[in-house]
């Protein structure tokens, strides 16, 4: 690809990119578990813009989340264990899904759950759904006691829970989403599209701690909790761009990049690092419609560069 | 999409004032962008704004205070939630005020907010306190850090229902942690039912108390409250509680409002990440009324004012 530095500010450019056969109209999405469910974003931004949605984690029954203090701030940064608070399968289906009529956007569904068979239920029942253009499978949250990231740390359940949740998604994308807290992410990621993952996202939170030195005890209640935010961009640009050039490129499978995202220069590292999407979470709590100005961003850093479209861009890391 | 306008945004703000109220309080005075005008002439007390500090500088090294030099080296990413203590809409402008505690490094930046400066913030959020109709009296329970909201609902009782009395009983640590009333705290006189300036001015008759006994009465505010109802048996289906302040003294005056069966309205705080219920990390561990289960509301969207009878205290 010949980038040639000359600025056209009249220079049309293509952002659209593809998440297998979803296309999006841009490369940014809303990352799971800091958007809320459909709607919330309403008041902040014209969620048509955004090239796809992600929601919350969704698991097979309602579940509390964990006591609180469920977040803390560090330097750059910020813990979160809030534990996979949402409102079940059911009810998402009976009063979110029919929300998402309102909009023109792709939406995509996390879900979690502790056993196999959990996450099969849940993905049976949201596959059924027709205005839902895939699912997010989250195999790597820090936050529950048992199931979510030793799923995503062990290859071999990585390939069965990948194997048996590709059977019942009929039509939809399945992503799969790759927890950082492992020696080799690229293990993962080849079990993952080994078994049929049409597209694979990362970074989730780094597993963190933050004690309180007056009364030595950790701030969060939940002890440990998953680092985002700023303080993990570095290391999540260089996780896709391990991942993009190991296993993705070579299978001819997205990634949707993320971790830390705030600015357009940003969502230009991890596209140039080997992602087709990014994702925008703890970025968008500072401010809620970075997203839009981020769009806006990478349209004039392609017009500066004389690129044309976003998908040359992909990869493209010297 | 709605086509209703929106009720909340992200607005900006021109400092008009930032002034010191003894030496760990504030008062910042903001002119809100002409966009900010609808939402906020629908506004309520007890609602907040979610303010961006992560581009103010940390004042001069010596105007840190010493308990706070080594936190204030930390950076700031998340806004910091704060109440109104009064909102003014009068002829297209709207002027908010925000008093503020200096804490920790987020709240020590503020400090450096001159005359002229602009800030941005996130707001109208959450719920404020509810009104109800015909109460003749009004019980306004404030501790240490939780005048604010409380100031600011005095001020909107008193014009929307002029015929409702106002009592306040107001605690702090001690005689300096009332600042936020802005007083000359050095003239405060030792006596029970002194008005401190904010309240005197709305003619509100105030209880003093403070835990080290330098100002009112010695002890917890929720005491005072409790002796004040005891003696006085106002009538639950006229009287109304609305308190703010630590969690300890919201479950204190919870559980006496319970047991003279008068209804009682908490603003409650949690960390927050985002303030507009995207994040679910402001938990309130709450009694579903339907069926008794225990479930979580968020402080963020459903409160921060929540009725103490929901609240399950711990
Ligand atoms: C809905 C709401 C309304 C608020 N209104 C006001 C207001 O009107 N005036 C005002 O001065 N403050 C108010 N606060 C509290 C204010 O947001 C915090 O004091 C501020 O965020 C502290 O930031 P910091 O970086 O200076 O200190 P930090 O270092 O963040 O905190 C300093 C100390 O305060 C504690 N703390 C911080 N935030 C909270 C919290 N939310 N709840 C309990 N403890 C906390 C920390 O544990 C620490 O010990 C409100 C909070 C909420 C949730
Ligand atoms: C408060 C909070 C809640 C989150 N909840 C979820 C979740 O439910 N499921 C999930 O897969 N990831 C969840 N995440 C992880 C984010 O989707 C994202 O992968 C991570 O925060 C890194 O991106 P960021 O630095 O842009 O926030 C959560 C993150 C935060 C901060
Ligand atoms: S602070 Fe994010 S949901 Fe309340």
């Amino acid at each position: 690809m010949g980038i040639k530095k000359n600025n056209d500010i009249n220079l049309s450019v293509n952002l659209s990119v593809n998440l297998g056969k979803v296309s999006l109209i841009n490369p940014l999405i809303t990352a799971s578990g800091t958007c809320g469910y459909v709607d919330e974003l309403d008041d902040f931004l014209d969620i048509n813009q955004l090239g796809a949605f992600i929601t919350k984690s969704i698991t097979i029954k309602p579940r509390l989340g964990n006591d609180v203090p469920r977040i803390v701030e560090t330097d750059s940064g910020m813990l979160n264990a809030i534990g996979l608070a949402n409102i079940g399968v059911e009810k998402f289906i009976q009063e979110k899904v029919p929300m998402m009529e309102r909009y023109k956007t792709p939406f995509f569904v996390n879900i979690a759950g502790q056993t196999i068979d959990e996450y099969l239920a849940v993905a049976d029942k949201l596959s059924q759904c027709r205005r839902i253009a895939g699912l997010e499978l989250n195999i790597s949250c820090p936050n529950v006691k048992q199931g979510g990231i030793t799923f995503g740390t062990d290859p071999a359940l990585v390939r069965q829970i990948t194997t048996e949740v590709k059977k019942v998604v009929r039509d939809k994308i399945l992503v799969v989403k790759l927890t950082p807290s492992v020696t080799d992410i690229s293990a993962i990621a080849r079990a993952a599209v080994e078994c049929g993952a049409d597209a694979l996202s990362l970074v989730n939170t780094f597993t963190a701690m933050v004690i309180d030195i007056e009364t030595q005890k950790p701030v969060l209640a939940n002890r440990t909790g998953g680092l985002s935010g700023p303080a993990i961009k570095p290391i999540a640009v260089y996780l896709v761009n391990k991942v993009y050039n190991e296993v993705a490129k070579p299978a001819g499978v997205p990634i949707i990049g993320g971790g830390g995202i705030r600015t357009a220069s940003d969502a230009i590292e991890f596209i140039i690092a080997g992602a087709t999407a990014v994702t925008i979470g703890t970025g968008g709590f500072i401010n809620p419609d970075c997203a839009v100005k981020i769009i806006q961003g990478i349209k004039d850093y392609l017009r500066r560069q004389n690129i044309t479209a976003v998908a040359e861009l992909i990869g493209s890391l010297k | 999409m709605t086509d209703s306008p929106p009720k909340k945004g992200v607005f900006n703000a021109t400092v008009l004032m930032n002034r010191s109220l003894g030496d760990k309080f504030c008062r910042l005075t903001l002119e809100l962008e002409k966009k900010a005008n609808i939402p906020f002439s629908h506004a309520s007390a007890g609602q907040f704004i979610e303010i961006d500090i992560s581009k103010l500088a940390l004042p001069a090294e010596k105007l840190i205070p010493q308990h706070l030099s080594d936190s204030a080296q930390r950076d700031i990413i998340l806004r910091r939630p704060f109440s109104f203590a009064d909102i003014d809409c009068n002829n297209d402008t709207t002027v908010v005020e925000i008093l503020y505690c200096v804490l920790g490094p987020a709240t020590l930046r503020m400090k450096t907010l001159k005359i002229g400066d602009s800030v941005n913030f996130i707001g109208p959020l959450g719920n404020g306190f509810k009104i109800p109709e015909n109460r003749k009296l009004a019980l306004l329970v404030a501790g240490g850090m939780g005048a604010p909201p409380l100031i600011h609902l005095a001020k909107v009782l008193k014009k929307q229902c002029p015929d409702t009395e106002l009592i306040a009983f107001v605690g702090a640590k001690a005689l300096a942690g009332l600042a936020f009333f802005d007083i000359e705290t050095s003239k405060l006189k030792k006596e029970t039912d002194i008005a401190l300036g904010e309240f005197s001015r709305l003619n509100i008759k105030t209880f003093i108390s403070t835990d080290d006994g330098s100002a009112g009465v010695k002890g917890f505010v929720s005491e005072s409250f409790k002796n004040w109802l005891t003696k006085n048996k106002p009538d639950d289906k006229d009287t109304i509680v609305y308190a703010c302040g630590p969690e300890a003294m919201l479950s204190a005056t919870a559980a006496i409002s319970s047991q003279f069966k008068l209804p009682c309205q908490v603003s409650l705080e949690r960390r927050m990440a985002c303030g507009t219920g995207l994040c679910q990390s402001c938990a309130v561990k709450c009694r579903d009324k339907a069926n008794g289960n225990t479930i979580y509301k968020l402080c963020c969207k459903d409160g921060p004012v929540f009725w103490s009878d929901e609240v399950v205290w711990e």
